[in-house]
């Protein structure tokens, strides 16, 4: 089945656009991402991209304005045969409210072309394209319908231009950045939610504390090897830079005590276990479910546990337990490509650690310089509970054992 | 950990069911002396004898009509049907005998038989020896289907199924026989309902059964090598079947792929992918692709019966088409 090349909706509001030129030619190859004509709006002129590879069957409009929706060509397997009216172009198919003037001055008619008259048919505004429904997957239209985000605006990258979750992200961060187009000057509202409240609250709590930070960076050599190694000798479970930072962390808060503690009103409480929170991005905002006793368990259990309380608080499914008890917490924004950051803590812990991404540095080594993938860790300290001095020994020990990972055994 | 072949892991199985147990026994078509066409129960007549290793007339309804017989007197007995194909000359017995007496006795009596039997193309047995029947007999209320992909699994599967109370439908995959892999040591009976997540994966899952397993694991490293993260489960049990296991680990790709041997018009990928859209609906990110055989009896050429059999390359072009990442 051929591919039809819908006129995409490049931003809200917009309700048509002017094909400026083509830039494949009919019977020429395409690819899926690669340039396929120019379109003007009111706004920009932009190269839009095919949605599949294939190839350029027909080309349906070759220039002149177009309402978004419309097929404007059609992508396919060499030779294939198309149907000789473009199959949305029947009567029911909405034409541009200028009536014949845009779309007249799209068909140049070549051979098996349809017949103008049922370009001439007048349009609306279709949400999306060709049989009027608006093609979206059910987990695109769950989370558009969980952020309020309007599935008509969003283009839609899959096959046959169906919205995607991947669109919907992309989409409610777009918003995000973007002014709402509300009311001009007035700004979206967005009630609180629970969660929002108390990462507000707890927040606001830590910035009271007394803190100081210190940062080391490790050289992560090893780590990676010992990663692909176990990798491939268990690719069940999936053990990450983060796993090994738990368990590493762990083993370290259990050698210098001090620091996996707490300030009380008249006393420092010192954990028996290092219980490890870790810092996930769920939907509704920032949770840290907890890995207990994290010092005892193995790389591969800590993957496994890690793996379902994150897949678990990114489907909003974290029970109350999951997120109680944690002793310390891991931040992890390397996957961004973060070099470094400073984390706020998260009280009452005394610490919490920021991992930025492990990315290949040049190091000075034996006199000489090496390439070496590194990775820098912050830590953040409450200063009530500790000192310097015993911060730095439990980041050097983390460090150590980052680096001879075999240590940590 | 010790090394058997997928047949020896059968053979396992009954033997020791058969050592430990005297209300196991065995008939079947050339089991005996032959060793049964597969060589599954060779050398078993010398240890059990001919009253424990029955051969039996070339009449798959007396095989499966005495083997009920026998479940009803409180036997455990295992009925082999050479060829799955050959299971349409037992249908009545099994399906109209063996899956209603319980139900119809008021639980009074209870028929705990295994109809072990064996399919599958890939070495050119023509349209009449190499059929995946297993969707006919999901359908039928009161038997379970059992269908395993591994050494590991076909004993430990096995033997559950000889001590389930109830008739099982047990297909082994002519093709994985010689398929070697670890077992434990003792055999470790893996329960019936039971899915099994041999790789995990965050993109797409791939639910596969029988040869299609192996063909998936392949399917799952290439599509590793072009970024995309494949996790693969057998559900092993065919009935009944380990939703949670599958719905779970969709709600997690939020994509699917499902994948057999048999033809895919009405086939058990088919009864999944029902599973999965109506328990998973709000999370699937792409049209469920199912992968199967295409719909016409199996051609004798190998070429043209690889042809119409799906191979790895099918299952990574269904996983590339739920990414849309189609060439």
């Amino acid at each position: 089945m051929a591919t039809k090349v819908i006129l995409p909706r490049l931003g809200q509001g917009m309700e048509s656009g002017t094909i400026v030129r083509w830039l494949k030619a009919e019977g020429e190859p395409v690819r899926k991402g690669e340039p396929l004509f120019e379109l003007d709006t009111d706004k920009v002129t932009q190269e839009v991209e095919a949605e599949a590879s294939g190839v350029l069957l027909r080309i349906e409009v070759r220039e002149g304005e177009v309402p978004v929706g419309q097929t404007v060509a059609f992508i396919g397997a060499e030779g294939e045969e198309l149907p000789a009216a473009a199959p949305d172009g029947g009567a029911g198919r909405p034409a541009a409210p200028a009536g014949p003037a845009g779309a007249e001055g799209a068909a140049p008619p070549v051979g098996e072309r349809e017949p103008p008259a049922a370009r001439e048919a007048p349009a609306a505004e279709p949400a999306q394209p060709s049989d009027g429904r608006l093609k979206a997957s059910p987990l695109a239209r769950r989370l558009a319908r969980e952020r309020g985000l309007d599935l008509a605006a969003i283009r839609g990258s899959g096959p046959e231009g169906r919205i995607v979750a991947e669109d919907v992200e992309r989409a409610g961060a777009a918003t995000a950045a973007r002014v709402a187009p509300l009311a001009a000057g007035e700004p979206e509202r967005r009630p609180l939610s629970n969660v929002r409240r108390a990462i507000a609250r707890r927040l606001g709590e830590a910035w009271q504390v007394p803190v100081f930070q210190l940062q080391v960076s490790a050289d992560m050599s090893r780590v990676n090897a010992l990663l692909a190694r176990l990798r491939e000798r268990d690719p069940e479970v999936r053990v990450t830079v983060t796993d090994v930072l738990t368990k590493v962390c762990a083993q370290a808060l259990m050698r210098h005590r001090e620091v996996n503690a707490e300030f009380g009103a008249d006393a420092i409480l010192l954990h028996p276990t290092a219980n490890v929170g870790l810092a996930v991005a769920a939907p509704q905002g920032l949770v840290v479910p907890v890995i207990r006793a994290a010092e005892r368990r193995s790389l591969r259990e800590i993957a496994a546990l890690r793996s379902e309380l994150v897949a678990r608080a990114r489907e909003n499914r974290l029970r109350a337990e999951d997120l109680e008890g944690g002793t310390f917490t891991i931040s992890n924004l390397g996957m961004y490509g973060i070099e470094r950051f400073t984390a706020v803590l998260n009280p009452p812990q005394a610490a919490i650690v920021a991992v930025g991404a492990s990315e290949e540095r040049v190091v000075p080594l034996d006199g000489a310089t090496a390439v070496r993938p590194m990775l820098t860790l912050t830590g953040t300290f409450d200063h009530r509970a500790v000192d310097g001095a015993p911060a730095a020994a439990f980041l050097r020990t983390v460090k150590e054992s980052l680096e001879e990972p075999g240590l940590a055994l | 950990m010790p090394e058997l072949t997928y047949r020896e892991a059968v053979r396992d199985a009954l033997v020791q069911a058969m050592r430990q147990d005297d209300d196991v026994f065995l008939i079947g078509e050339d089991i005996a002396e032959m060793g049964g066409s597969m060589g599954v129960t060779h050398g078993m007549l010398e240890e059990f004898g001919p009253e424990r290793v029955r051969n039996a007339p070339i009449s798959e309804m007396a095989i499966a009509g005495a083997a009920i017989g026998a479940a009803l007197q409180g036997m455990r007995p295992v009925a082999e049907i050479m060829y799955e194909d050959f299971l349409t000359l037992a249908a009545e017995q099994i399906v109209n005998q063996a899956a209603k007496h319980r139900y119809m006795s008021g639980g009074q009596v209870s028929v705990p038989v295994v109809f072990r039997t064996q399919g599958g193309a890939g070495w050119s047995p023509g349209a009449q020896h190499a059929q995946q029947l297993e969707a006919w007999f999901v359908h039928i209320p009161g038997l379970k289907v059992v269908f395993a992909s591994t050494p590991e699994d076909v004993r430990g599967l096995l033997w559950s199924a000889i001590y389930d109370d109830n008739p099982v439908v047990f297909f082994e995959h002519r093709t994985l026989y010689p398929l070697k892999g670890e077992v434990p040591e003792a055999l470790e009976p893996v329960p019936l309902g039971r899915a099994r997540i041999h790789r995990a994966g965050e993109d797409v899952t791939v639910i596969a059964t029988g040869r299609l397993v192996h063909e998936s694991l392949q399917a799952a490293d290439e599509a590793e090598r072009e970024g995309v993260s494949v996790e693969v489960v057998d559900p092993r049990t065919l009935q009944p079947l380990d939703e949670e296991t599958l719905v779970a680990s969709v709600k997690k790709t939020n994509r699917a792929v499902v994948a057999h041997e048999a033809v895919t018009r009405m086939g058990f990928g088919a009864e999944v992918a029902a599973v999965l859209q109506y328990r998973a609906f709000d999370w699937l990110d792409a049209p469920i692709e199912r992968v199967g055989a295409r719909f016409t009896p199996l051609p004798f050429s190998p070429v043209m019966e690889s042809f119409v059999v799906p191979h790895a390359d099918d299952v990574l072009a269904a996983i590339r088409r739920t990414v849309g990442r189609e060439r």
